[in-house]
């Protein structure tokens, strides 16, 4: 226990501490509150943080149910079928986003295929490019854990309830639920900080206004490249924080569900 | 009588070896730079550049990395996404008091973000003046001694120059508007079939520059308001970078394009991006131009081959090659009258192209650097909001 | 019947993007409103040949930053997976805090340490960043692989006079192969494609994602072409892992 802890703790503790510091201390040396006075009086930064926000609920949420069924479809398949749609898995966001452009904007090739897509879903307001790009990414890496949790033994145990009299529905809530549970809610939380934190892609697929909080950070430094550095480290322990408390209370809110 | 005509023998024998910089300095520079050609051999010159154009990329490699190790120098490319990140690679090891060793020995820059270095102390002081070829720079000219009207102080040399062009479909639009009211009248004519990248990117940020540069600053605004809705998409929605304009542009969803870089119509087509149709032009009030430099920070590992690195760029050798279409096609920062005869020959035996543009009217300086991200953020407010 | 179609269907949905990107590799024209390349061409794998350097380093440092990742976090996982602490949700908490903070900030946030320890450019110093970030990853998958079955497993063994070593062997690791090559994999795939932390800690050593990202909007089938390259040992380890969890207990 005590080395994992201590690795995490004295990295991660040590890039915290660092953040903090780049927020604090301006180039010249002397603590002063000018980063984050900066980030409070933007009004970009409300409405960044809002944007993210509803972007990360509705990745997550899609994601997971998504996960869910396919999960359920590709149990009873082979090794080539999982891992054909486990592809997305091993592609990086950046380039996830870069395909979408490919296919999904105007002139791309769903649009060459199809004669005209119905949505706009690069670039839009609402953020549509984003979730989809990040579900295309996560379900599959979502799909994956669940797999794992239910390759030991579930098929056995549904078997066995079957066998007892359980009816599919019953099977479902009393087998097959408390098997993927955990894995969901860890996962799913996984998921939602990511998709909070990332910024590559609505660099790529995002709209111009707003921006998500990580690419308000990182735009902030292309600015001003010295004052820059404080505000954004600052908007990153910001969104840290929100990541953390999130995430404290998915955790709490499982809990109490199942009666723990 | 045998002395006077050893001169012009002596300059001819000089002219013809012009990839050796050493030996074609006037005695006092040579001394000390002689000492620093010295100092360089073995070190590995880490240069930080923009790593997305690869004909930048295959220059480098293939034509300055050799040089230099000619004279010993190993050159490493290190490709960044953004200059920005090398700057602020310098600021980290300024942060974390480091003096000397530094892991950025070369940094191609200009603009804001040298701006930005040089409040902070961040580049080595008066290095240009050592180097043998800075003579065949025009120090009258005020693009080459200030960066976006900053003074450089000797603390970066001149590299490369970018223009600002236009490019249009030669089948789709004969006439390209001239004039920004052209532009406007003819947006009205094609709703949404004219967009520009939003800022901060580098070629939009520079389009406003040119719209506010043409008609002051309140009236540019009020201008590129009335433009708005015209746009493609109604101006809701603008391509973040020059590269998704070049897509945009290349699929047929807009009539023009852009780029600081002059050369870029032709590097478009020969990558298969643009249809062969594409020709690159100008506006009648002229082109916006900018020198780009290469800086050394001044806790360089390596400032000696840096130095050498840099002098090598200013060969007229390789400045010539950079000029040529086939390589880079970018404009030379050499004074072409201060060359010998041989390399201005070298220069005017160029090839042109219809993709390049021969000649660019009026050159319009930048505008000072503290200006561009006030600008960039009176845009946010006004026309993204 | 439609079932097996439906996944099939599904598997394919996820496939088949990443076919356009092979075909984009090798496309030195393809413009509207073509489905299929004007012109087919080299120049993008041209310039992935020249990524060895910068293949060489993300391998080496995802490579090592997965087994150390593993060998530490194989503890924490059992005592988290065994349920075996009173307070689980708070370590847990603790744990997976890097999870949840973007790699770009913990990159950042530890330049100025690594600078000062003369770790910033070197192997070790990209390991330690990579792990801040892949060691919560494999503790999280890794834990749910362990629990009571496989402690009732291992107690067995032990009743028949399994030495430590032959249940760990014969018993724990068949036992937990599954979520083991799902950590692992996951744990490479990580390290592999960090941009945030290795730009900010790695002082301008070659790495992959470093080259690949200048390309992305300016050159698009250099960057498909790099894009494949990046691909070739994600996948090669997706198959292996996918074939390690179809285990047959």
């Amino acid at each position: 226990m005590a080395p994992a802890m201590a690795t995490v703790v004295l990295l991660f503790g040590g890039a915290i501490a660092g953040a903090v510091r780049t927020s604090l201390v301006p180039l010249g040396g002397g603590v002063s509150l000018d980063s984050w006075r900066a980030l409070f009086a933007d009004p970009a930064f409300l409405d960044a943080a809002l944007f993210s926000l509803r972007v990360t609920v509705l990745a997550t949420v899609v994601s997971a149910a998504a996960a869910v069924g396919v999960a359920g479809l590709l149990r009873s398949h082979g090794t080539l079928v999982r891992a054909l749609a486990a592809l997305p898995v091993p592609v990086p966001h950046l380039l996830v986003a870069v395909l979408a452009v490919l296919w999904l904007a105007p002139g791309g090739l769903a649009d060459r295929a199809l004669g005209a897509l119905p949505l706009s879903l690069i670039r839009d307001d609402a953020g549509l490019g984003i979730v989809l790009v990040y579900a295309y990414k996560e379900v599959p890496f979502l799909v994956l854990l669940l797999l794992a949790a239910m390759g030991s033994g579930l098929r056995e145990r549904e078997e066995a309830a079957a066998v007892l009299g359980a009816s599919a529905r019953q099977r479902l809530a009393w087998v097959v639920w408390p098997t993927i549970r955990a894995p969901l809610v860890v996962g799913s939380i996984v998921v939602a900080a990511f998709v909070l934190g990332a910024f590559e892609v609505p660099l790529v697929v995002g709209p111009n206004y707003p921006p998500t909080l990580a690419a308000y950070a990182y735009e902030a430094t292309q600015g001003d490249v010295l004052a820059g550095e404080g505000v954004a480290a600052a908007a990153l322990l910001l969104t840290a924080l929100a990541a953390i408390a999130l995430a404290a209370a998915a955790v709490r809110l499982a809990r109490t569900v199942e009666g723990d | 009588m045998r002395l006077l005509l050893l001169v012009p023998l002596l300059a001819a024998a000089v002219a013809a070896c012009g990839g050796d910089a050493a030996r074609t300095s006037a005695p006092a520079e040579s001394a000390s730079f002689e000492a620093t050609l010295r100092e360089a051999r073995g070190q590995e010159v880490r240069w930080w550049l923009f790593g997305g154009d690869e004909r930048v990329n295959e220059y480098v490699d293939e034509r300055v990395a050799p040089a230099a190790q000619r004279l010993g120098v190993e050159l490493r490319r290190v490709p960044v996404a953004d200059t920005a990140d090398a700057v602020q690679r310098v600021v980290a090891q300024r942060r974390a008091g480091k003096e000397s060793g530094g892991a950025v020995d070369l940094i191609w820059i200009n603009g804001e973000n040298f701006a930005a270095g040089k409040r902070a102390g961040l580049w080595l002081d008066e290095w240009l003046a050592g180097l043998p070829n800075a003579r065949y720079l025009d120090m009258e000219d005020p693009t080459i001694t200030h960066d976006f009207q900053v003074p450089i102080d000797g603390q970066e040399a001149p590299w490369t120059r970018a223009v600002f062009v236009y490019a249009h479909g030669s089948a789709r639009v004969p006439e390209p508007p001239r004039t920004f009211d052209a532009l406007l009248e003819w947006a009205r004519a094609h709703p949404g079939r004219f967009t520009y990248p939003a800022p901060p990117d580098f070629t939009g940020s520079a389009f406003v520059r040119q719209v506010v540069q043409a008609k002051g600053e309140d009236a540019g605004f009020a201008y590129l308001r009335r433009l708005k809705p015209l746009m493609y998409r109604e101006g809701e929605v603008l391509p973040k970078s020059e590269a998704e304009l070049n897509e945009l542009f290349a699929n047929g969803q807009v009539d023009f394009a852009m780029s600081y870089d002059a050369s870029f119509v032709q590097s478009a087509v020969r990558r298969g991006q643009f249809p062969r149709s594409a020709r690159p032009f100008r506006l009648e009030r002229g082109a916006l131009t900018n020198v780009s430099f290469v800086t050394i920070p001044a806790d360089a590992a390596h400032r000696a081959g840096a130095q050498v690195v840099a002098n090598l760029l200013l060969d007229p050798e390789l400045q010539a090659a950079k000029a040529d279409p086939q390589v880079l096609g970018h404009p030379t920062v050499l004074d072409l009258g201060r060359l010998p005869a041989a390399a201005q020959e070298r220069f005017a035996g160029v090839a042109s192209s219809p993709y390049l543009l021969e000649h660019f009217g009026e050159l319009r300086p930048e505008l000072p650097a503290d200006d561009v991200p006030r600008l960039e953020r009176r845009w946010e407010r006004e026309i993204l909001r | 019947m439609i079932e097996r179609h439906a996944g099939r269907a599904v598997a394919l949905l996820f496939a088949l993007p990443i076919a356009a990107l092979v075909v984009r590799a090798v496309a030195d024209q393809w413009r509207a409103p073509a489905l299929v390349p004007q012109r087919l061409g080299l120049r993008g794998l041209d310039a992935a040949l020249e990524a060895g350097a910068a293949f060489a380093g993300s391998l080496a440092v995802a490579l090592v930053a997965t087994g150390a990742a593993i060998a530490i976090g194989w503890p924490a996982a059992r005592v988290l997976g065994e349920r075996r602490l009173r307070r689980p949700g708070l370590v847990f908490l603790l744990l997976a805090m890097p999870l949840l903070v973007t790699p770009y900030a913990t990159g950042a946030g530890l330049t100025e340490w690594f600078i000062r320890l003369g770790l910033a450019g070197t192997l070790p110093g990209l390991v330690l960043a990579h792990l801040v970030l892949v060691l919560p990853y494999v503790v999280v998958v890794l834990l749910s692989g362990f629990g009571a079955r496989v402690s009732e497993l291992e107690e067995m063994a032990r009743t028949f006079g399994a030495s430590p070593l032959r249940r760990l062997a014969w018993v724990t690791l068949p036992s937990v192969r599954a979520t083991l090559a799902a950590a692992a994999l996951l744990g490479f795939l990580v390290s592999w494609s960090q941009y945030g932390s290795s730009l900010a800690v790695g002082a301008g050593r070659p790495m992959l994602p470093l080259v690949l990202l200048p390309f992305v909007r300016t050159d698009p089938q250099v960057a498909a072409a790099l894009a494949l390259l990046f691909l070739a040992p994600a996948l090669v380890a997706l198959a292996v892992a996918t074939r390690a969890s179809r285990s047959p207990l």
